[in-house]
């Protein structure tokens, strides 16, 4: 048997005009976890799809096991010993963990020994599930071990994950990264999608860098640091700044938006946050944590005034502005032009005809003010890259100053440098006297730009001292 | 004047034989994931079907080119809807218009322009030994044409088959997440259009039925809106095949209802009973909280993958 689990050799993959794939080739050893590093767009996800069969290279080869093989579907790559967590689970939300794991079977289906497979599975290799709770009852670090045991149970030997961490809490982070560890000490083989450079080096024997769908490094671990990782993502020689600002001393400013044991019940009538009380001041940044199913969601809609509370007072400003998760559901239209998404927001206020040129002559001010770079306002949203979406999104919240701005994971999935910028005009907006509200699935972002921190666990809102440690034990309810 | 019950049951389950047979395919079409709305048009096709070959060969061979016309009905759909990925809505919508027009065209251009009462030979009821005797439910359920009995096994297969069975989890998951799917290796195309096909020939059947084992002759536009009602059936009978058994039962009630109406004489138009029926689905589609029970992905098309 071959020393390398999987290698893909010069692979291409065009799609329409975009070149996703120029040749790019990943050696993984057998027994080793291995990183895949790259900032949005650098093809990591593509070339993953590709090892896994989901699509077909235009160029270049995939060995398996030392053989060259060719893909047709997923299924071939699962026969051949692959097994991939996909970064959006793919997993039946209606359906139990045993009938999910079954999934793609054949013939008869005994429900009741599939379950008892899953239960030894789960007892050999620690990942805990119950497998008659139906998915959509789960929390996603369970939904995770799930994603997981599905490919244990096709016999994988060799596992992708897709940015796995991208939404579980440091905790549940550092489960998995035990876990994976114990599975490649015991002969399989990993490969991480990431883009957390510090998570990369940690954990990882071996790393892989991408860029513009190249590889442009790979190196052991151990004997890399961040600087040449970082280099060889953006290709500068600058590294961005992480610290974008300087969390405030003590002086608060005029109070902006206050809400008063404010309770929010959902259309089941599930109590989701409980007697909450938040004040904002102006300049100041809070930033907010909270895993799925906390309630953490609710809370910011209320203060985005986006959603009213069952009991409770709220008193906002008259601006708000708001920067939702899922941008595409929540934010922009993708059919619609980047004007016509401009004069969505305050669309309620105005009558009558639409003042285009005005419109679009804002929009194209706006798009240079933040740096959202489009040929011009007349084309749709949807050809934006994310970062660029974003930044769009982020200006228009900002255009008329609000006095409060809320701001829901603003940038997960961006790369390094529309990071910056949009961290940046948070801060900013800080500096120039706005309440700022951030939202963020991972603490590290928040720890450098929060001057004070909430911790929603089981709706309920704490506030804890701005500290790695002291959030991530009320992130899970510890005190 | 009195009604006789049993007689009032008989005719219910007769009425409603054809009715379930349409939503059962339809049942398997939308746990896939499609609202086939072509289902009307596969079910006058495969009335059609079974005028020309009961005609020309029998019953067996009406009934084997009503499935045969229920199923290119159904597959003209299945190709503009998942390969030429058009909205199924619409696509639903056209098969049955076009299968409307297509059938009544061809029947008086094969038939002459009469369509004078053409007859073919009917199944005639076979009482089941033993249970026909039951009082009451004997000679409602066990009394009937073989259709009706090849019914209730294809009830109690699709009961077996949805939760016992590789392939039906495979068909439940392509409706809920067609993704998922595809991530275990499964084809939600290949799902969704095995599903269309059974879909279409049980239409066909439908059709079939309502000539063979009802009417005896073709009429244009004879399904007469069946094919909608079997999609509220299963609507009603929130996508299990146990409630679509109970949801057609009060539908083929519901249509016997008017002529228990009818017959006490009461001074009102008898166009308010014929109406009955479709009241009944108007309520049914209004008045249930569909989403709770759908599949998560019904009515979504599937990503066109790159």
């Amino acid at each position: 048997m071959s020393d390398h689990a999987l290698v893909l050799r010069a692979v291409s993959k065009q799609f329409g005009a975009v070149r996703a794939l120029a040749g790019a080739s990943l050696t993984v050893r057998r027994g080793t976890l291995h990183a895949v590093l790259g900032e949005n767009g650098a093809g990591k996800t593509t070339l993953m799809r590709i090892a896994f069969g989901m699509m077909a290279p235009d160029e270049g080869e995939v060995e398996i096991d030392g053989r060259p093989v060719t893909l047709s579907s997923s299924a071939a790559a699962i026969a051949l010993g692959l097994g991939m967590v996909h970064q959006h689970f793919t997993l039946v939300p209606a359906m139990s963990a045993a009938e999910n794991i079954a999934l793609g079977g054949r013939g008869r289906l005994d429900l009741g020994a599939v379950a008892e497979q899953v239960r030894v599975l789960s007892a050999r290799t620690g990942l805990a599930v119950d497998p008659d709770t139906r998915v959509d009852a789960l929390g996603v670090g369970a939904q995770q071990r799930i994603e997981i045991l599905k490919a244990l149970h096709g016999n994988a030997r060799t596992l992708i994950l897709d940015e796995p961490t991208a939404v579980l809490t440091p905790t549940e982070s550092e489960e998995l990264f035990g876990w994976l560890r114990r599975f490649v000490a015991e002969g399989g083989t990993a490969v991480l999608v990431t883009h957390k450079l510090q998570e990369a080096l940690s954990v990882a024997d071996d790393v892989t860098v991408l860029r513009r769908g190249e590889r442009v490094l790979t190196a052991r671990a151990a004997e890399i640091d961040i600087v040449t990782l970082v280099r060889a993502l953006t290709g500068e020689d600058r590294a961005p700044e992480t610290r974008v600002r300087t969390p405030r001393s003590q002086t608060v400013g005029a109070v902006v938006a206050q809400l008063t044991d404010v309770s929010v019940r959902d259309a089941r009538g599930v109590l989701r946050v409980h007697q909450a009380n938040v004040t904002c001041h102006a300049g100041e940044i809070i930033g907010v944590a909270g895993v799925e199913g906390s309630g953490v969601h609710e809370l910011l809609r209320v203060l985005a005034g986006r959603l009213t509370p069952t009991a409770g007072t709220v008193s906002l400003p008259d601006t708000v502005g708001f920067v939702p998760e899922d941008r595409l559901r929540d934010a922009v239209i993708e059919d619609f032009s980047l004007s016509e998404n401009f004069a969505l927001r305050g669309a309620a206020a105005r009558r009558g005809r639409m003042p285009w040129p005005e419109l679009r002559a804002h929009t194209a001010r706006a798009m240079a003010a933040h740096d959202v770079r489009a040929p011009s306002p007349d084309v749709r949203a949807g050809t934006l890259s994310g970062g660029n979406q974003q930044k769009f999104v982020v200006g228009r919240e900002m255009e008329n100053r609000p006095a409060l701005v809320i701001a829901e994971n603003p940038v997960r999935g961006l790369d390094l440098r529309a990071t910056e910028h949009v961290l940046r005009e948070l801060a900013a907006s800080a500096a120039s006297g706005s309440a700022v509200v951030i939202f963020s699935t991972d603490v590290d972002e928040l720890l450098p730009l929060a001057d004070r921190m909430l911790v929603t666990f089981a709706g309920q809102v704490r506030e804890v001292p701005v500290v790695r440690d002291a959030i991530a034990r009320a992130l899970v309810g510890a005190a | 004047m009195s009604i006789d019950a049993a007689e009032f049951m008989q005719a219910s389950v007769r009425t409603a034989t054809p009715l379930a047979l349409a939503a059962y395919g339809e049942l398997v079409v939308e746990r896939a994931g499609v609202i086939n709305l072509g289902l009307e048009g596969a079910m006058i096709a495969g009335a059609f079907g079974a005028l020309v070959g009961a005609s020309a060969g029998g019953i067996g061979a009406g009934f084997a080119m009503a499935v045969v016309a229920g199923c290119a009905a159904t597959l003209l759909m299945a190709w503009v809807v998942l390969w030429l990925r058009a909205d199924a809505v619409i696509a639903g919508t056209a098969v049955t218009l076009l299968a409307l027009g297509l059938t009544g065209t061809l029947y008086r251009a094969l038939y002459g322009a009469q369509g004078a009462a053409l007859s073919v030979p009917t199944l005639a009821p076979v009482a089941v030994p033993g249970l026909h005797q039951l009082p009451w439910i004997g000679p409602a359920f066990f009394e009937q044409p073989l259709a009706t009995y090849a019914l209730y096994a294809m009830a109690c297969g699709l009961w077996w088959w949805l939760p016992r069975t590789h392939a039906g989890l495979a068909l439940r998951a392509t409706g809920e997440r067609p993704d998922a799917a595809l991530a275990a290796g499964i084809s939600p195309v290949t799902v969704r259009a095995w599903a269309l096909l059974f879909g279409g020939a049980m239409g066909g059947l439908a059709g079939g039925v309502l000539v063979l084992a009802q009417v005896g002759t073709f009429a244009e536009g004879m399904s007469a809106g069946r094919g909608f009602i079997a999609i509220a059936i299963v609507v009603l009978g929130r996508w299990s095949p146990v409630g679509v058994a109970l949801a057609a039962l009060l539908f083929g009630s519901a249509s016997q209802l008017q002529y228990v109406f009818q017959s006490l004489g009461w001074p009102v138009p008898y166009q308010l009973f014929l109406a009955l029926p479709y009241v009944l689905t108007l309520l049914v589609l209004a008045g249930t909280q569909r989403r709770a029970a759908a599949p998560a992905s019904l009515g979504a098309p599937l990503d066109t993958a790159p």
